[in-house]
C-alpha cells in the first residue's frame, strides 16, 4: 500500500512537471531559446486562478481565466523579449529570460503581497475519495484527469488538424514548412500560446493542490523544468513526458529512502546527472556527437 | 563686536544642542524580499509600530528614536553587508535582527566586534548569542523548544509513538535536536524521521510514509507556508493522529491554508494572542491596520525587542552601548507581548514560560503553559 501511495504521489508530481515542462520544450524546439521566464507564466496562472476564483466564487472560472491570460502573457514575452533578440547567440535571450523571471517574481510580491494568496473555499485539497483502495484528494484526481485530457487533446490536435500538423512541421523543419506556405510567425504565437496555457493550467492545479500561492512558487519549477527537458531530449514532447514521470517517481521514492541524507531537489539532480552520463542526449534525443 | 560674538556664541550653542538632541538610531535587518518575505513584512510592520509607540511615549532620555531598516533577504551575505553598512555608514550603536537564523548568525559577530548591542528577535541558531556579550536573543532557542514539545507530548498528551517531520534549515534542525535529545527520557519512540526544505509544498511521499508508520502523534517543525500544505495533505491522506507543531506554525495564514485540517493542531511555544492585556490589544489593532492581517509570533517578538532595548536604555540612564548592554542583561520580569520574560541567563538567552496553543474553531486558543524550568532551560554556554 505504501509503495502504491508513493507511486500515486509520484504520478501526480509527474503530471505537474509534464504540464510545466512541455511548454518549455516546445519553445526550445521551435526557437532554440531556454524560456526560463516560463516559470513566471506558471506563477501568473496560479495567481489568476486563485484571485478570479475568490472573486467569482467559482474555481472553474478561475481556471478559465488562467487559460485566457497566460497565453497572452507568453506571446507578449515572445514579442517583447525574444523576437528582438533572435539573431543573437541563444544565451542572450536566456539571460533576458532569467532577468524577466526575477523581475516578475518580485512583481508578484509587490502586487499580491508577501503572505501569498489562498482560495477562500477549496474543498478539493482536503476532501478525498477512495479509488480502488487508494486515497486521493479531489485535487490530485483533478490533476490526473486534466493532464490526461490535455495531452490526448494535444495529440489529436497535432495529428488530426491542419494547424496542428503545420505546427509540428514547423517545429521539426522550419524552412521546409515555410516553403509549404506555413506562416512561421503564426506558428510561433501558437507555440507560445499553447505552451503558456499549459503552464497556466499547471499553476492553477498547483494552487488547488497546495491551497496556497506565494511569489516564489515559480522558483523550484524554473530550474527543475529545465532539467526535465534536458533529460527528455531537448525539443521532444514525448521525451519530456517520459522524463517528467521518471523524475517525479525518482523523487517520490528517493525522498523516502535517502531523504535523510539528500533533499528532494538533490535527489532529482543526482538522477539527472547519472542518466545524462549514460545517455547525454536524454531519453529520446538524437546523439549529435 | 560684542553683540557679534554673542550672536556667534548663541549660534554655536544652538548647533551643539541640536546635535545633542539628535535621534537615537536603531539598526534593523529583515528579509523584505526573497523566500522569507512573508515574515519580513510582519517584522517591518512590528518594528515601525514599536518605534512610533516609543516615540509617542517621549522617546528615550529626551531623544527620539529613528529606525534604519535594511533588507537582508534572510541570507548570510546580505546580513553581513547590511550589518557593515549600519555600523560604517549609519553609525548605529544598537541593532535588532528581525530575520532568520542564517542571517542573524552572520550578523552577530560583526555587531559584537563593533560593540553594538544586538538583539535577535526570532532567529534561533545557538551561535547568535555565542558571538559575544553584546548579543541577546529574545526568542526561545530551538533546542529548548524541541524539549518543550517532547515534554508536552509525554506529560500532557501522554502519547508515546511519534513520527517526526522537520524542516531542514537551522531552525528546524536545532529544534529537532532538542526534541530527539529528550525522547528517551519520556519513553517516546520515534518511529520515523522525515525532512523537507523551505520551498517544498508537496508532501506526498511524507504523507505516505506517515500513513505506514501509524504513529500516535506527529511532531512537525516548519513555517506556515509549509505547515499549511503539510497538515492539509496529512489529513486529506487519512492521517488522524494529533499533530504537534513548532512555534513557526503560529500564523493566521496557517489556518487559512489548511482550513478544516488545522483544527486540533497544537502549537508549542505559540503566541498567546488573546490575553487580556491593553498593550497587546493596542498592538494587535495597530498591526492589523498597517499590515492587513493579524499579528503572529514574529511580529510580537520584533515589537518586544525594541520595547526591551529602550527599556534597558532608560534603566541604564545612558546611551552608551556597554551600559545599555549591562542593563539589558540585568532585566527582570519584563512584560513582553508574548510572555513575561523572567530574565536572561549568562549567555543572554531568555528564561520564560512557554505557551501551548491549539487551533479551535479556526482560531488559536491558549491550551496550557509549560513552566518547567529544567525543560525550558537555555544552554549556559
Amino acid at each position: 500500500m505504501f509503495y502504491v501511495d508513493l507511486a500515486v504521489s509520484g504520478v501526480v508530481f509527474g503530471c505537474m512537471y509534464a504540464l510545466m515542462a512541455v511548454g518549455l520544450t516546445l519553445v526550445y524546439g521551435l526557437l532554440r531559446i531556454l524560456h526560463i521566464a516560463h516559470a513566471a507564466v506558471f506563477a501568473l496562472g496560479a495567481y489568476v486562478t486563485v484571485l478570479v476564483a475568490n472573486v467569482s466564487g467559482s474555481i472553474l472560472l478561475g481556471f478559465v481565466a488562467a487559460i485566457a491570460v497566460t497565453p497572452l502573457c507568453g506571446i507578449a514575452i515572445y514579442r517583447i523579449l525574444y523576437q528582438p533578440l533572435l539573431h543573437y547567440r541563444p544565451d542572450v535571450p536566456m539571460i533576458a529570460s532569467i532577468g524577466l523571471l526575477v523581475f516578475m517574481q518580485d512583481g508578484f510580491r509587490i502586487l499580491f503581497g508577501e503572505q501569498g494568496v489562498t482560495f477562500v473555499k477549496n474543498p478539493l485539497a482536503i476532501e478525498s475519495v477512495d479509488v480502488a483502495g487508494i486515497t486521493l484528494t479531489f485535487a490530485q484526481l483533478a490533476v490526473l484527469v486534466v493532464t490526461l485530457l490535455i495531452f490526448v487533446a494535444l495529440h489529436l490536435f497535432t495529428t488530426r488538424t491542419r494547424i496542428g500538423v503545420a505546427w509540428r512541421a514547423t517545429v521539426s523543419n522550419p524552412s521546409m514548412a515555410a516553403s509549404f506556405g506555413v506562416d512561421a510567425i503564426r506558428v510561433r504565437y501558437l507555440n507560445f500560446g499553447i505552451g503558456s496555457a499549459l503552464a497556466g493550467v499547471a499553476g492553477g492545479l498547483i494552487a488547488l493542490l497546495n491551497n496556497f500561492v506565494d511569489p516564489t512558487i515559480g522558483y523550484v519549477v524554473s530550474y527543475k523544468a529545465l532539467a526535465i527537458i534536458v533529460l527528455g531530449g531537448l525539443g521532444s514532447v514525448r521525451g519530456t513526458l517520459v522524463a517528467s514521470l521518471f523524475l517525479a517517481l525518482v523523487e517520490s521514492y528517493g525522498t523516502i529512502f535517502i531523504g535523510s541524507y539528500l533533499n528532494r531537489d538533490a535527489i532529482a539532480f543526482l538522477a539527472l546527472i547519472l542518466v545524462l552520463m549514460a545517455r547525454p542526449q536524454g531519453f529520446t534525443g538524437v546523439r549529435t556527437a | 563686536m560684542l553683540s557679534f560674538a554673542r550672536g556667534l556664541l548663541g549660534a554655536f550653542a544652538f548647533f551643539v544642542s541640536q546635535a545633542a538632541l539628535a535621534d537615537v538610531k536603531i539598526g534593523f535587518q529583515a528579509p523584505l524580499t526573497g523566500l522569507a518575505a512573508t515574515d519580513g513584512k510582519s517584522a517591518k510592520a512590528a518594528a515601525e509600530i514599536a518605534i512610533d509607540d516609543l516615540n509617542a511615549g517621549g522617546g528615550v532620555l529626551g531623544q527620539k528614536l529613528e529606525l534604519i531598516t535594511y533588507d537582508d533577504q534572510a541570507k548570510s551575505d546580505q546580513a553581513i553587508f547590511t550589518a557593515n553598512k549600519l555600523i560604517g555608514d549609519d553609525d548605529v550603536k544598537f541593532a535588532i535582527s528581525g530575520s532568520y537564523s542564517a542571517a542573524g548568525r552572520a550578523a552577530a559577530p560583526i555587531f559584537q566586534n563593533a560593540g553594538v548591542v544586538f538583539i535577535s528577535a526570532y532567529g534561533v541558531h545557538p551561535d547568535i548569542t555565542k558571538a559575544g556579550d553584546y548579543c541577546f536573543r529574545l526568542v526561545r532557542l530551538g533546542p529548548p523548544q524541541g524539549r518543550a514539545a517532547a515534554f508536552f507530548i509525554a506529560e500532557s498528551l501522554k502519547l508515546k509513538k511519534a513520527s517526526v517531520i522537520s524542516m531542514d534549515n537551522d531552525y528546524g534542525e536545532a529544534t529537532l535536536q532538542g526534541f530527539l535529545g529528550d525522547v528517551d527520557k519520556y519513553g517516546i519512540k520515534v518511529v520515523n524521521k522525515y525532512n523537507y526544505s523551505l520551498q517544498d509544498r508537496q508532501f506526498g511521499p511524507i504523507v505516505a510514509g506517515v500513513k505506514r508508520d501509524e504513529p500516535e502523534v506527529i511532531y512537525a517543525t516548519g513555517y506556515f507556508f509549509t505547515a499549511g500544505p503539510l497538515v492539509a495533505q496529512l489529513r486529506a491522506g487519512g492521517v488522524k493522529a494529533p499533530i504537534v507543531g513548532s512555534q513557526a506554525f503560529d500564523s493566521g495564514k496557517f489556518i487559512d491554508i489548511a482550513g478544516a485540517a488545522a483544527e486540533g493542531v497544537y502549537i508549542v511555544d505559540g503566541f498567546d494572542r488573546y490575553r487580556k492585556d491593553p498593550k497587546l490589544e493596542h498592538f494587535t489593532a495597530e498591526f492589523q491596520k498597517r499590515a492587513g492581517y493579524p499579528p503572529e509570533g514574529v511580529a510580537a517578538e520584533v515589537y518586544s525587542s525594541f520595547d526591551i532595548l529602550v527599556d534597558a536604555m532608560k534603566r541604564a540612564g545612558s546611551l552608551e552601548p556597554a551600559k545599555v548592554r549591562d542593563a539589558l542583561a540585568a532585566t527582570k520580569d519584563f512584560p513582553m507581548l508574548n510572555e513575561t520574560l523572567i530574565g536572561f541567563n549568562k549567555l543572554h538567552e531568555v528564561i520564560m514560560p512557554a505557551s501551548v496553543d491549539v487551533v479551535k474553531d479556526g482560531k488559536f486558543v491558549h491550551f496550557s503553559t509549560i513552566e518547567d524550568k529544567k525543560v525550558l532551560a537555555p544552554p549556559e554556554q
